[in-house]
């Protein structure tokens, strides 16, 4: 199967997402479609897998001309697609999830025959190769796995293209790897396989051939390896990125004492841990999933209870128990999960902004301080949106985490906690993040960041806390002279 | 605002409509329950001539008020995601306190009306929010406690209300206008002020938005949730006191299925049950189209077996049209 898409256009109300864009995807190739948010990426991904209906150009399977008006017609023309978000249902098994929707296959007398439904599962699994049983109960697995299942799912319709939207959006780097493996066995099978994705190592790792898109334009096709990292994000960026992802780290640090202090604080998930960070310091915290970094954060911020040790903020003792008295020691939380955690996205940008210390005369709100607080976040973060009434879903993964953290900058915060701060966002709106953490850091603020990126910890911080199994295995003291290996030796 | 200001519009990948058929359609949702009400008021009016007279629209306000006071304190409830199912119950409670004390009280049979109004809704709001207990399950065995409560002190008499003051002051009429409707009016008022302009009417928009949200945000959930329940209480105390002086007498029966008819009142006025979002000009619509449909059905002569199946089938219709799918992506 060879799918050749010709001059597709597609807009959105006044916004247009893909002009005159025209991509060749050819069978046994990995083929990577790479942007910033807004670029048009997904959209493109899901004009191919008949989510969306292109508004002008035409699409050709095989030279014959291919239309499909829903995910089923892309289904049965062979075109699968595999969401950005987990679609596992978590209360059915492992095999239902593979068959979700075709689970008539199995009926035999009525019932429905388990065994030939888990055998037909576990076959395609190890097609995947896998590790996954279909035996194995679905909470035991991580969310690499779960995505294996997803894809599992697409491949129990015999498809010929495979298309990934984003999938590894919401894994850590040994899930994403499983992931990768994944789509790269399924190139070598034939299949036509494309994905989205904003992590060049990623592309490094397994795309053939890849795509870069810019404002819904195509900027051009490259061979794998034709494009160094800088390269593809100049391309993506539009203009030069060789200052460096990075701020420059500052000559001198602000001698004082500590801002915020751990000293032997356990925790369920945590052993006893000391740790100290230093107004304008920024520290960085690297390890596996459950390994005690996010609970460091969520026990300075009040989300869970200390069962030991002591904590101090600017000298004074401090015991958080419950975030409301987090923020109100000026201790500022930006929490991992955007849509859940972070932000609501049906309010406004304002609403957002202001919500963590909303501007109040007695009793009553007040619009024109917010207004302004909301004005003047808006131009030192440089959110892009239409104006701060706007629906904060109507923007952008990047600009939302601006808002999410423009939340915390609000308070003019003494502590600020960063769990993975940049996850899912592209690389323009990443540049930006780190020069505003930098910027307050040189204000006086203390930053503690929880990172799965080891080359943002690399990159950013002051500092760097490996932690492993809940303690911490070693203390970095000059990042710029570490390297992503190093960090790992000491995180497994 | 300085020219330094991004004015790039938020670009999204995910689907939407073409913004002139969007906001045409959030248009439509947005004046549906104005439109639905003027073509009540339209249809009946054609079809009585009586339906239109002062008389008829006063006793139309005087019937709306106790579900409109009831709904106002539902809106707060709903907004912020929870239900209140006790709302009748409080009302019956509140009624029969005020009927109680109303002799040796006179006026100021307000204040204890009210005060146990609260207290129901404390009790309500410290269960949900400290017990975690969801508000559907906790107002549910609230409704059927309280209402037990009432049907305990009164063996199922009525209690009559005889004090002159209390009767004239509450449920009496100044150049033609019922004073209920006067209160109503300053209880919305000051509804209308809490939702929209306080600190406390945001966080109440925010905890429905998304409560681990407002949590992690430094929004102290518990204590708004419990303000809220007391709120609710609160209206509650009012209307049984409202319902109280109209009847001249508590009954053990007085306010059943009031919450049902408070929750459609609520929605019909486009407050989604889902939370977050919500006004109380919506709820004043809501509950002038559940009244007026009844008003208006009894004085053209419809069949009273017939009306509830006119009423059940309007609330789907408003919700159908104004629901906003968009945001709400499940339908459960």
């Amino acid at each position: 199967m060879k799918i050749v898409a010709t001059d597709i256009a597609r807009s959105f109300g006044s916004t247009r997402a893909l002009s005159g864009v025209s991509i060749t995807l050819e069978p046994g190739r990995v083929h990577a479609l790479v942007g910033e948010n807004g670029a048009g990426k997904s959209t493109l991904l899901k004009i191919l897998a008949g989510a969306e209906r292109p508004d002008t150009g035409s699409i050709a399977i095989d030279g014959k001309p291919y239309a499909p008006r829903s995910l089923a017609e892309a289904t049965a023309l062979g075109v699968r697609l595999v969401f950005q978000e987990i679609t596992i249902n978590p209360s059915l098994s492992i095999a239902e999830n593979v068959f979700s929707g075709q689970l008539a296959r199995f009926r035999s007398r009525g019932l429905l025959n388990q065994a030939a439904m888990n055998r037909a599962a576990q076959a395609l699994l190890d097609t995947l190769a896998v590790d996954v049983s279909v035996a194995q109960p679905l909470a035991r697995l991580d969310l690499g796995q779960w995505k294996c299942i997803e894809v599992a799912r697409a491949l129990s319709t015999d498809p010929r293209a495979v298309l990934f939207d984003e999938s590894t959006a919401f894994l850590n780097h040994r899930e994403a790897d499983q992931l990768l493996a994944a789509m790269r066995a399924l190139g070598d099978r034939g299949l036509v396989v494309a994905f989205v994705s904003h992590h060049l190592a990623e592309i490094d790792a397994v795309a053939d051939q890849l795509t870069i898109l810019k404002d819904g334009r195509k900027v051009g096709d490259f061979a794998a390896g034709e494009l160094d990292r800088e390269g593809i994000q100049s391309r993506m960026v539009g203009r030069d990125l060789s200052r460096g992802l990075y701020p420059p780290r500052p000559e001198a640090r602000i001698s004082s004492g500590p801002m915020l202090r751990f000293n032997n604080v356990a925790a369920d998930g945590l052993e006893p841990t000391s740790l100290s960070v230093a107004p304008g310091e920024i520290l960085g915290i690297a390890g596996l999933k459950g390994a005690g970094g996010e609970r460091i954060l969520e026990v300075a911020a009040g989300v869970v209870r200390p069962r030991g040790g002591s904590i101090t903020v600017g000298g004074a003792p401090l015991a958080a128990k419950t975030p409301a008295e987090g923020w109100a020691a000026s201790i500022a939380y930006l929490p991992g999960e955007r849509t859940t955690e972070g932000l609501i996205v049906d309010a406004s940008v304002l609403d957002n902004l202001v919500m963590a210390k909303p501007p109040r005369r007695g009793p009553f709100f007040d619009r024109t301080k917010a207004r302004a607080m909301a004005q003047a976040m808006i131009a030192r973060l440089l959110i892009k949106a239409s104006s701060e009434k706007a629906r904060s879903g109507s923007l952008s993964g990047g600009n939302l985490q601006k808002v999410v953290l423009g939340k915390c900058l609000a308070i003019d915060p003494r502590v600020l906690l960063l769990n993975n701060p940049t996850r899912g966002v592209d690389v323009g709106a990443r540049t930006e993040i780190y020069r505003s953490l930098r910027e307050a850091a040189k204000e006086g603020l203390a930053i503690l960041m929880v990172s799965e990126d080891l080359n943002e910890l690399i990159g950013l911080s002051d500092r760097i806390l490996v932690m492993r199994e809940k303690r911490i295995a070693a203390s970095i003291d000059d990042p710029a002279a570490t390297s992503e290996d190093a960090i790992i030796r000491h995180m497994t | 605002m300085s020219s330094a200001k991004p004015t790039v519009t938020g670009r999204s990948e995910t689907a939407q409509r073409p913004a002139d058929a969007r906001s045409r359609r959030d248009d439509i949702r947005r004046f549906f329950p104005i439109l639905l009400l003027l073509v009540l008021v339209a249809v009946f009016s054609f079809a009585s001539p009586r339906f239109l007279q002062f008389n008829n629209l006063m006793i139309v306000a005087q019937q709306a008020v106790v579900l409109l006071v009831a709904a106002l304190g539902m809106t707060f409830v709903i907004i912020a995601g929870s239900i209140d199912l006790s709302v009748g119950a409080i009302v019956a409670l509140a009624a029969l306190v005020a009927a109680a004390t109303s002799a040796s009280l006179g006026i100021y049979a307000i204040v204890p009306a009210c005060l146990v109004g609260a207290a129901a809704g404390l009790v309500n709001g410290v269960v949900v929010a400290k017990g975690k207990v969801p508000s559907f399950i906790v107002t549910l065995g609230a409704m059927v406690v309280y209402r037990g409560i009432v049907l305990f002190f009164t063996r199922g008499a009525p209690i009559s209300i005889d004090d002159e003051r209390f009767l004239d002051l509450y449920s009496g009429r100044t150049a033609g206008i019922p004073h209920s409707v006067l209160i109503a009016i300053l209880l919305i008022a000051i509804a209308a002020v809490m939702l929209n302009l306080t600190v406390f009417g945001r966080e109440v928009r925010a905890i429905g938005g998304g409560e681990r949200i407002a949590l992690l945000t430094g929004i102290r959930v518990d204590r708004v949730k419990i303000a809220i329940f007391v709120l609710s209480g609160l209206m509650c105390g009012m209307a049984g006191l409202l319902q109280g002086a109209r009847a001249m007498a508590a009954t053990a029966q007085l306010g059943e299925g009031l919450e049902l008819d408070a929750i459609a009142a609520v929605v019909v006025g486009g407050t989604p049950l889902t939370g977050g979002v919500g006004s109380i000009q919506g709820t004043i619509l809501g509950a002038l189209i559940i009244t007026i449909l009844s008003n208006g059905m009894n004085i053209v002569g419809l069949d009273p077996y017939f009306q509830n199946i006119v009423k059940g089938l309007v609330l789907v219709l408003s919700v159908f049209v104004t629901i906003d799918r968009k945001k709400i992506g499940i339908i459960k």
